[in-house]
């Protein structure tokens, strides 16, 4: 049997099912954004897993970078998608949700009990060891050391990280495309233009979406108050009816 | 009893006693507002009525981000994982020599390249 | 504390790797810093200069190897002949497919997008895809990923193979992105490949922990003297191994893991699909090769009925969906995936004849399916690239040397003799019998008469149809898609007439340090 010291035991049962219920909740919740923060509540019990474990750097790294830089981009991409966007239920292979649940839930299975079974009688060695100069001067000597090429080999992934983002998130202008102040006014005063600012999108009692069009004076939608890349937001029969905001909610 | 304070997770008992005074401070601020407050916050008289200029509040007021944003959010997380590397380094590097210096130095460099390629794309500036 | 110290580096040894490095960091600031019309011929001229350096270096070593000098950098990068063999053939191979990146005659601006992040069929897309040069950040991509073969094919232990893996294959993802024509569909086929791929490497990167919980080291040699004593729990062993064979069979597009191949070689702007099928292949099955030859090859009764199952579904999986394909790129991925079974079959034959089998399979078919993906991108319309079979038919009348030649492709991909495709399978089958494998071998030849049915559908289709209307005609190749395609056919006929030296190379090359 393991010797594990009480605090280590302490902090273990407090923080092992909090970390399961954050996982839990990061794959049930129905708001990406309540998700993410589940996944902040797990990847911090982790993070302070690895600390009682005498690895007080990748604890702090688990922190710093995973629930402090990652979770950031994740609440990124979060806002960029939609807080609202949901997956399709529409299922394209029929049956895949189904094999896809048994069949995970069969491979955690094997996983848990192979490990279970491979670890149950084990004798953890070489930790003093490892931490003899402390923990990070011990990881320092390895990285800067036995493993420098693979550190070095990093640098090449991080750099084509950087590459593929600006390729993928950055739209160049060209020369041609910058242009001066003095020279956008004469272009907006040509003939032709439309000086004056464009309209702002409708503000209806019943909708103040980007998408729907502010009312010209008579009647018609004016194109000019919303982007050209939306699709125009017709409004429903249940967003058109009287919402009775003026008499406080009472029928007159 | 000081022998808990000993060992390896004794060291954290400074970290953990601050993170108890830390929840004790919020907590009791939480406690004493609840003991201050009126009783029922929501009853006072036309609280909860439609504010008169007020929209009602229609479901989907949300809209989608530049994704110019996610560019800094993505370099940051790069230069944070280089940052990674650079903690373990900065312990030994007075003790290893020169060689170390070098290797961070490589390392380091490769990655400035990103932030030239970058600065010369313009997407450092704001446009 | 001690003093750290650099281990001892041969320079020489990794130079291929480093040239790679360099150049492509080369390729960044020039990305940077040279004006757009001129970068083109100037990043294809480096990549081509550093590849010729990786080779000369990989050749010169080839003559001075020495088990006890092999392994350097710290025990990290073992340089042996089967690692100089796989790093020539991947030098080479990436060579040709670089030709086809760099090829801009056969339509404006290349085959890559101007600006991946302007937004589908917008105005400013519609602009683009006719008038603006490609983007050229696919040089320094490529030749990260290339220099990420390098080191996966080289790694002596499992961290190092790690970091490889992500090198080579998060240039690929992003490659995958960046087709000019039919971007969503390119843009969906990153999106997936990514994915997924994120996915193998966590399991393969869990399969490293186990692995390290057994054998309290991740370098082989370490790994093999603990399997080989027998003492501790082996069952984390064998967890560790099928967790690292899905992160490499994902890689190689084996089934059941196979999934992403037709979407993302379909989606995939053709030259990146060139690219991937011959150097992802070479890259990935040198990895598994290692693992399973020098790491873990005391397990081998216990894997050979595992991995031989997986290569009877992958050639069965392949052959038969291959015959259902109408779009010819998402049939060449198919075909990839059973091509991908042959060459497993090869792995598990084992023995010195089984891995001569598979470098010389991994080198034919590399070559064969870049020049079958040259001729796919000469053949286009107003809208790009008419991958769809029916556009194929009659187009034996409109041009004979084209069809010809895709003839021959497609006939040595069915392994008829006299193309390289026949030897290939000639010799992993061979090394499969003398292995013991006698009935991978006769799923493999049911298999083979399966898969040759929609090879020679394209055939009759492209010889005894009509043209017809929308038959698409096609076009002139310029110099650069021109050698790539005449080295890869030429390749498939001399390897399949006079395969002695290069078997003999990979015969010499056929032995693994540990």
């Amino acid at each position: 049997m393991i010797d594990v010291s009480w605090g280590e035991q302490v902090v273990f049962y407090i923080l092992a099912p909090i970390a399961v219920i954050g996982a839990l909740g990061m794959v049930m919740a129905r708001n990406a954004v309540h998700s993410a923060l589940w996944l902040v509540l797990t990847m911090l019990s982790l993070g302070v897993f690895y600390i009682v474990q005498a690895g007080p750097f990748i604890g702090m790294v688990q922190i710093i970078v995973y629930t402090g830089a990652i979770m950031m981009l994740f609440l990124f991409v979060l806002m960029l998608v939609g807080r609202d966007a949901s997956d399709s239920v529409i299922e394209t292979l029929r049956g895949q949700k189904v094999a896809a649940i048994a069949l995970g839930v069969g491979l955690g299975v094997l996983l848990g009990t192979g490990l279970y079974r491979g670890t149950v009688d084990l004798t953890p060695v070489g930790l003093a060891e490892a931490n003899k100069n402390g923990n990070v001067q011990g990881l320092a000597s390895l990285i800067f050391t036995k493993y420098v090429w693979a550190f070095e080999v990093t640098s090449a992934l991080l750099i084509s990280a950087a590459v593929g983002a600006m390729i993928l998130a950055h739209v160049e202008r060209r020369k041609d495309e910058r242009i001066g102040q003095a020279a956008m006014m004469k272009e907006r005063f040509l003939p032709g233009n439309y000086p004056g600012p464009k309209p702002g999108p409708g503000v209806y009692a019943t909708s103040n979406s980007v998408a729907t069009p502010a009312k010209l004076p008579d009647g018609n939608p004016a194109q000019r108050s919303i982007s050209p890349i939306l699709p125009l937001r017709e409004l429903e029969p249940a967003e058109k009816a009287d919402k009775h905001t003026l008499t406080g909610g009472h029928q007159s | 009893m000081w022998s808990i304070v000993d060992g390896y997770l004794g060291s954290y008992a400074p970290l953990g006693l601050l993170a108890l005074v830390g929840v004790l401070i919020v907590g009791g601020g939480f406690f004493a507002n609840s003991l201050l407050r009126p009783r029922r916050p929501n009853a006072a008289a036309g609280k909860r009525d439609t504010y008169e200029c007020g929209l009602d509040p229609v479901p989907g007021g949300w809209a989608q981000m530049q994704i110019r944003y996610y560019l800094y959010a993505y370099l940051y997380v790069l230069f944070a994982v280089e940052a990674v590397f650079l903690f373990p380094w900065a312990v030994v590097y007075l003790q290893a020599g020169l060689a170390v210096i070098a290797e961070m130095a490589i390392f380091v460099g490769v990655l400035a390249l990103g932030l030239l390629y970058a600065w010369r794309k313009r997407a450092l500036t704001w446009q | 504390m001690d003093k750290l110290k650099l281990p001892d580096m041969d320079y020489v040894a990794l130079l291929p790797m480093l040239a790679l490095f360099v150049a492509a960091c080369l390729g960044v600031i020039i990305e940077a810093l040279v004006p757009r019309r001129f970068r083109n011929i100037i990043q294809l001229v480096l990549s081509i200069v550093a590849l010729a350096v990786a080779m000369f270096f990989v050749v010169k070593q080839s003559g001075e190897v020495v088990a006890s000098k092999a392994l350097t950098a710290g025990g990290a990068i073992m340089i042996d002949h089967a690692a100089l063999f796989l790093q020539g053939a991947l030098i080479v191979l990436g060579f040709v497919a670089l030709l086809l990146f760099g090829e801009r005659s056969l339509e404006f601006g290349g085959p890559f997008v101007a600006q991946a992040a302007v937004t589908v069929g917008s105005e400013r897309d519609r602009e683009q895809t006719g008038r603006e040069l490609g983007s050229t950040e696919t040089f320094p991509l490529a030749l990260f990923s290339l220099s990420g073969m390098l080191l996966f094919v080289s790694a002596n232990d499992l961290l190092t193979m790690f970091v490889a893996l992500e090198v080579f294959s998060l240039p690929l993802y992003l490659l995958c992105a960046l087709a000019r024509r039919k971007r969503l569909l390119s843009q969906e086929s990153a999106l997936k490949y990514f994915l997924l791929g994120a996915y193998a490497s966590a399991f393969f990167l869990f399969g490293v922990a186990m692995v390290y919980g057994f054998a309290k080291a991740v370098d082989f040699k370490a790994i093999h003297a603990e399997a080989l004593l027998g003492e501790g729990n082996s069952l984390l062993l064998i967890i560790g191994l099928a967790l690292l064979a899905i992160g490499l069979l994902f890689k190689v597009a084996a089934a059941p893991f196979h999934v992403w191949t037709p979407d993302v070689y379909q989606g995939a702007p053709t030259p990146v699909t060139a690219f991937m099928a011959s150097c992802t292949k070479v890259a990935a099955f040198g990895g598994l090769l290692r693992v399973l030859y020098v790491g873990f090859d005391g397990l081998g009764w216990q894997f050979t009925p595992v991995l031989g199952a997986i290569a009877a579904l992958t050639v069965l999986v392949g052959s038969i969906l291959a015959v259902t394909q109408t779009d010819l790129k998402r049939l060449l991925a198919y075909s990839s995936v059973a091509n991908a079974g042959y060459i497993l079959i090869g792995v598990i034959a084992g023995q010195q004849l089984g891995l001569t089998s598979v470098l010389f399979y991994l080198v034919a078919y590399g070559f064969t399916v870049i020049a079958a993906f040259a001729l796919i991108s000469l053949v286009r319309d107003a809208d790009g690239e008419a991958t769809h079979l029916s556009r194929w038919a009659g187009l034996g009348a409109r041009s004979p040397l084209y069809a010809g030649i895709f003839t021959f492709i497609l006939l040595a991909f069915a392994g008829i003799p006299l193309t390289s495709g026949f030897i290939a399978k000639l010799s992993v089958f061979g090394a499969a019998i003398d292995g013991g494998q006698t009935w991978l071998v006769i799923i493999g030849v049911i298999t083979s008469i399966i898969l040759a049915f929609p090879y020679l559908r394209v055939v009759v289709m492209m010889w005894l149809s009509e043209p017809g209307e929308s038959t698409p005609s096609v076009s002139i190749p310029g110099g650069l898609t021109s050698t790539a395609l005449g080295i890869g056919t030429l390749a498939t006929l001399v390897f399949g007439v006079v395969p002695g030296p290069l078997l003999d190379l990979a015969e010499k090359a056929s032995s693994f340090v540990r």
